[in-house]
C-alpha cells in the first residue's frame, strides 16, 4: 500500500521508437519556436534533479520489503547562457540528435559505441564515457523516456546459471544448469529479456557479487545441491541484469532473493542497488528495485575468516559507507553490519572462506539458506 | 578662437601669418579673424581670460598682445595693446591705442600681433599640429590659412589651407557631434592627420571604420550654463603591410577637447576612464598612461584592431560661467558611443562571456538542423522551415544550419547589449504542470555527485 507518493514521482516512460522520435520533434519545435518568435531566447533544458537532495523514498507501509526510491520534481537547468556549463547543454543536443537517428534506423547501440560515434562526430563535445552516461541521463531526464527507449541497450554483462530453463522468442529452450561456469549470458536488449519465456524449479535466486565466485559455484554445480538460480552483473548492478532480476521476481514471487557479497561497504552498496535502484540511474531507478536480503559474508561469518585475510578499509570504502549511511532506506539491520565493518576498520572478500577448502563455500551457501540466516 | 554660437552658423574666416626677421631673430604672428565679412567684431573680455602661461612661457614671449578690432557698424579700427603676463585679469593692463578711420568703407575683423623668440620650424610644427587636432572638431563654418615666410627671403612665403573636411563637406547645420564623427573619421583615414588623403593601404574601402558616438549633456540653471560631452569611438582594421602601421593597436591615445580647444586631460576624468565597465565590450583596460597624452593601453586585443576616441566637452552657451566638472558626463558618453558601436555593427565589442557562449553556437546550429533533416515527417520539417522563413527550395544542409546559427548569435548579442545586472531568463524547452509544484533549483548538476560511479 502506498499513499500520495505517486503523485510526485517522475517516470520515465518506456515509448516505442515512433513516440521517442516525436518527443524529440516537439523539442524542436519548441526550440525553433522560442528562438525566432518576437521576443526571441535559447530555451534552457529542465531536468530532474538526479542530486540526493531529490531522492524520495516510497516505503511499503506494511513491510520493509516494499521499498524503492525515485525521482521527484525538483528541477535543474542545462542553459547555453552560462559560459562554464554551455558544453554541457550543447551535449544534450548532440545525443538527442545521435538516438534520432539511431530511432530512425531502427537500430540500437550500447553506450560503448554511441560513445565512439559522438567521438567521430562532435570529437570537441564529449571527452570520456562517463561524461557520454551522464548525457544520456540527461536526455533521459529531458524527454521522460527510459533509456532503452531511446534506442540505447544495455550491455550485455550479466550472467545467469543454475536451475532456470530460458527460451528466446523463436530460439530453443535452454537450460542455465548445462551451460558450463560461463553460464547464460544476459542479453541487452530489454524487449528481448521481457519476451523471454522462463521456468524453474529453484527455491533461490542468489545473486552473486563476483564473477571468480560465480565461476566457482556453477562449475562445482552448487545448484545440483542445493535448488538455486545464480545470477551475477559481474559488479555494478547494470540495468539488464536488473531488469531480468527483477522480471525473476515478478514470475517467480515465492522465490526469495538473495544476496552474496564481499564483507565490505562497496559489497553492501551493490545489494542495495539491486534492492532500491540508484540515483544514478535517474528516472529508471524505481523501476526495477528487489527485494533482495543479504545473505553473505555478514558479521556473524567473521569467526570462519582467517585473521590475515582481513584488509584495512581504504578512504573510497569509508566515503561509501558514509553514503550508506545517510541514506534514509538503510535497514536498521544493515545498517547494523556497516557499523561493524567501519568500526572495526577492516573488511573481507568472499574467497576468504576458501581457507577451508574449496568446496566450502557451497557448503556455507547451503548451511546457511537452510538455517534461514539471511537479513 | 572666437565664440560659436551654436544656433547661426556664421562664417569665419582665420588668417595666421607666421613671419620670421632674421634681424632681431623674432617670430612675428599675425592671427586675422573674420566673422563672415559682415559680422562683428572681437569682444575684449576673450584676450582677459587668456591664461597665457599655459599658452607660451615666458622666456619666449612678453606676454604683449596687440589688438586691431572692428565691426560692421564701427567707424574706426581699435587699436589695443593688452599685457597678459600680469596673472590677475583686474590687474592686466590695456592701452588704448590711437584708432584708425574707416573712411566709409564697410568691413569687419580682428586682427592679433605678437612677437615670439622662438625658432620658426618649431613655432609651424607646433601650429601645425594644433590645427591637426582642431580638424578633428571638423568646425564647418570655419576656414583656417596658415601662411609662412622668412622676411629676407623673397618668394619664401607658403600657404596652407585647413578647411574641415573638404573631402566630404557637410551642411553648415551638421550637429556638432555629426562634425565631430566625420572630424575623427577624417584623422583616423589619414593616419593622425599625418597624410594629406585618406590612406589607400588601409581603407580603400571605407567599411573598414566603424563610427559609435554617445552624448551626455547636463541641465542649465542659472549659476552655470549647460555642458555637452561628446564622444567618438572608431575602431579600424589597419593593414600591416601600411608603412604607417603602428604596432600600438593596443594602445589608445584620448584625444580631449575642452570648449572647442584641444587640452589635456585632468586627473579626475582619467580616473572615470578606468571606471568604465570594458569588459562587458570584450576589452580589457591593462593601463591608463598620462604623460601629456592620455593613452589607455589594452590587454587582449585584436592585432590588426585599432581604437581611437575623442572627447569634446563643451557648454552649450557663450559667455561661459564657472566651469561645472564634467566627469559625471564622461561615464554616460563612453558608455553611450560604445553601445552605439555595438547596436549599430553588430558582432564587435562582444563581452568576453558572449564571445565564450558564441563559440557554441555553430555546434549547437548544426545539431538542431541535424535533427531537422534527418526527419522523415514531412510536416515536422516544413514547419521547422516556415518557423526560420526558408523557403523549401533554399533546402540544403548548410542553409539550414547557417540561418539557425546566425539567429543564435542574434540572441547572444541582443542579451549581450542588455546590461548586466538584469539576469536573462529564458524559457524552458518543455513547459508542463510539474513545473507549478516544484521546488525550483536554479542549480547545475554538479559532476561527481553520483552515490556510486555508474558504468553501464
Amino acid at each position: 500500500m502506498k499513499f500520495f507518493t505517486d503523485r510526485e514521482i517522475c517516470y520515465a516512460d518506456i515509448l516505442p521508437p515512433s513516440e521517442v522520435r516525436a518527443r524529440i520533434e516537439v523539442a524542436v519545435l519548441n526550440f525553433l519556436k522560442i528562438l525566432t518568435c518576437a521576443d526571441p531566447a535559447i530555451s534552457d533544458l529542465l531536468l530532474i534533479n538526479r542530486k540526493s537532495s531529490n531522492r524520495r523514498v516510497s516505503q511499503g507501509l506494511l513491510t520493509d520489503d516494499d521499498t524503492w526510491i525515485f525521482l521527484s520534481r525538483s528541477f535543474c537547468k542545462r542553459s547555453l547562457m552560462r559560459a562554464n556549463a554551455a558544453k554541457a547543454f550543447i551535449r544534450v543536443w548532440k545525443v538527442m540528435e545521435m538516438c534520432f537517428k539511431i530511432l530512425l534506423q531502427e537500430k540500437r547501440v550500447t553506450q560503448r559505441e554511441l560513445f565512439y560515434k559522438l567521438l567521430c562526430v562532435s570529437p570537441d563535445c564529449f571527452s570520456s564515457q562517463l561524461q557520454v552516461n551522464r548525457t544520456i541521463q540527461d536526455v533521459v531526464s529531458l524527454l521522460r523516456c527510459s533509456r532503452f527507449s531511446l534506442g540505447i541497450m544495455a550491455s550485455s554483462r550479466g550472467i545467469v546459471a543454475g536451475r532456470l530453463l530460458v527460451q528466446e522468442p523463436d530460439k530453443e529452450m535452454v537450460d542455465c544448469s548445462e551451460c558450463g561456469s560461463s553460464g547464460y549470458a544476459i542479453s541487452g536488449d530489454l524487449n528481448l529479456l521481457d519476451r523471454l519465456v522462463m521456468k524453474t524449479d529453484a527455491r533461490y535466486i542468489i545473486i552473486v557479487e563476483k564473477h571468480a565466485i560465480f565461476q566457482r559455484l556453477a562449475e562445482d554445480r552448487v545448484f545440483n545441491h542445493i535448488p538455486i538460480i545464480l545470477i551475477t552483473a559481474r559488479g555494478y548492478p547494470d540495468i539488464a541484469t536488473r531488469f531480468l532480476l527483477h522480471r525473476m521476481s515478478r514470475t517467480f514471487p515465492e522465490l526469495p532473493i538473495m544476496a552474496l557479497v564481499d564483507w565490505n561497504p562497496a559489497g553492501l552498496a551493490i545489494l542495495c542497488t539491486f534492492k532500491f535502484g540508484s540515483i544514478g540511474m535517474g528516472l529508471e531507478a524505481y523501476r526495477y528495485a528487489c527485494n533482495v536480503k543479504w545473505l553473505g559474508l555478514r558479521g556473524d561469518d567473521l569467526q570462519l575468516i582467517p585473521e590475515e585475510s582481513f584488509v584495512s578499509l581504504k578512504p573510497r570504502d569509508l566515503q561509501i559507507a558514509k553514503s550508506l549511511m545517510s541514506s534514509e532506506t538503510l535497514q536498521e539491520k544493515h545498517r547494523e553490519e556497516l557499523a561493524l565493518m567501519v568500526q572495526s576498520g577492516k573488511r573481507a572478500e568472499i574467497e576468504a572462506l576458501y581457507f577451508h577448502g574449496y568446496d566450502y563455500l557451497g557448503k556455507y551457501i547451503a548451511k546457511k539458506i537452510v538455517q534461514a540466516n539471511y537479513i | 578662437m572666437p565664440s560659436i554660437s551654436t544656433t547661426l552658423p556664421d562664417l569665419c574666416r582665420s588668417q595666421i601669418t607666421i613671419s620670421f626677421h632674421s634681424s632681431n631673430f623674432h617670430v612675428a604672428i599675425k592671427i586675422f579673424n573674420a566673422v563672415s565679412d559682415t559680422g562683428i567684431g572681437s569682444c575684449l573680455e576673450e584676450f582677459q581670460d587668456l591664461n597665457c602661461s599655459s599658452i607660451i612661457a615666458a622666456e619666449f614671449w612678453d606676454g604683449i598682445l596687440s589688438v586691431k578690432t572692428t565691426a560692421i557698424c564701427d567707424d574706426e579700427i581699435y587699436h589695443y595693446h593688452l599685457n597678459l603676463r600680469k596673472n590677475i585679469s583686474s590687474s592686466r593692463t590695456l592701452t588704448r591705442l590711437p584708432s584708425n578711420p574707416k573712411n566709409g568703407l564697410k568691413f569687419s575683423g580682428t586682427e592679433v600681433y605678437l612677437s615670439i623668440s622662438e625658432s620658426i620650424d618649431v613655432l609651424v610644427s607646433a601650429i601645425n599640429h594644433f590645427f591637426q587636432k582642431i580638424m578633428i572638431l571638423n568646425i564647418p563654418n570655419i576656414a583656417i590659412e596658415l601662411v609662412t615666410e622668412r622676411e629676407d627671403i623673397p618668394g619664401s612665403r607658403c600657404e596652407n589651407v585647413f578647411l574641415a573636411n573638404k573631402s566630404n563637406p557637410g551642411p553648415l547645420s551638421t550637429s556638432n557631434v555629426e562634425c565631430l564623427k566625420s572630424g575623427l573619421e577624417d584623422y583616423v583615414l589619414r593616419h593622425g592627420n599625418s597624410l594629406t588623403q585618406k590612406c589607400n593601404t588601409c581603407f580603400a574601402t571605407s567599411e573598414r571604420l566603424k563610427v559609435g558616438s554617445g552624448i551626455a549633456c547636463s541641465t542649465e540653471n542659472h549659476k552655470s550654463s549647460g555642458l555637452m560631452m561628446e564622444v567618438v569611438v572608431i575602431i579600424s582594421e589597419l593593414e600591416s603591410k601600411c608603412p604607417c602601421f603602428r604596432e600600438c593597436s593596443s594602445k589608445t591615445e584620448v584625444l580631449y577637447f575642452k570648449d572647442f580647444t584641444p587640452c589635456s586631460i585632468s586627473h579626475s576624468t582619467l580616473n572615470v576612464l578606468s571606471t568604465i565597465d570594458w569588459q562587458s565590450y570584450g576589452l580589457t583596460l591593462e593601463n591608463v598612461v598620462d604623460q601629456g597624452v592620455c593613452v589607455l593601453e589594452w590587454g587582449d586585443s585584436p592585432s590588426h584592431s585599432q581604437i581611437d576616441m575623442v572627447l569634446h566637452c563643451y557648454h552649450k552657451q557663450y559667455p561661459m560661467h564657472k566651469t561645472q566638472p564634467e566627469q559625471h558626463l564622461i561615464k554616460k558618453a563612453v558608455t553611450a558611443a560604445l553601445n552605439n558601436l555595438k547596436e549599430t555593427h553588430p558582432g564587435i565589442l562582444r563581452s568576453a562571456h558572449a564571445l565564450k557562449i558564441c563559440s557554441h553556437a555553430p555546434d549547437l546550429a548544426r545539431s538542431i538542423a541535424g535533427l531537422i533533416l534527418s526527419s522523415n515527417d514531412p510536416d515536422f520539417q516544413g514547419e521547422c522551415f516556415s518557423l526560420l522563413g526558408l523557403e523549401s527550395r533554399e533546402i540544403g544542409a548548410n542553409a539550414v544550419e547557417d540561418c539557425i546559427q546566425e539567429k543564435i548569435v542574434s540572441v547572444i548579442e541582443m542579451n549581450d547589449r542588455k546590461p548586466r545586472q538584469r539576469n536573462v531568463v529564458a524559457p524552458s524547452l518543455f513547459e508542463d504542470d510539474c513545473d507549478q509544484d516544484s521546488s525550483y533549483q536554479d542549480k547545475e548538476y554538479e559532476e561527481g555527485e553520483d552515490e556510486f560511479i555508474y558504468l553501464d
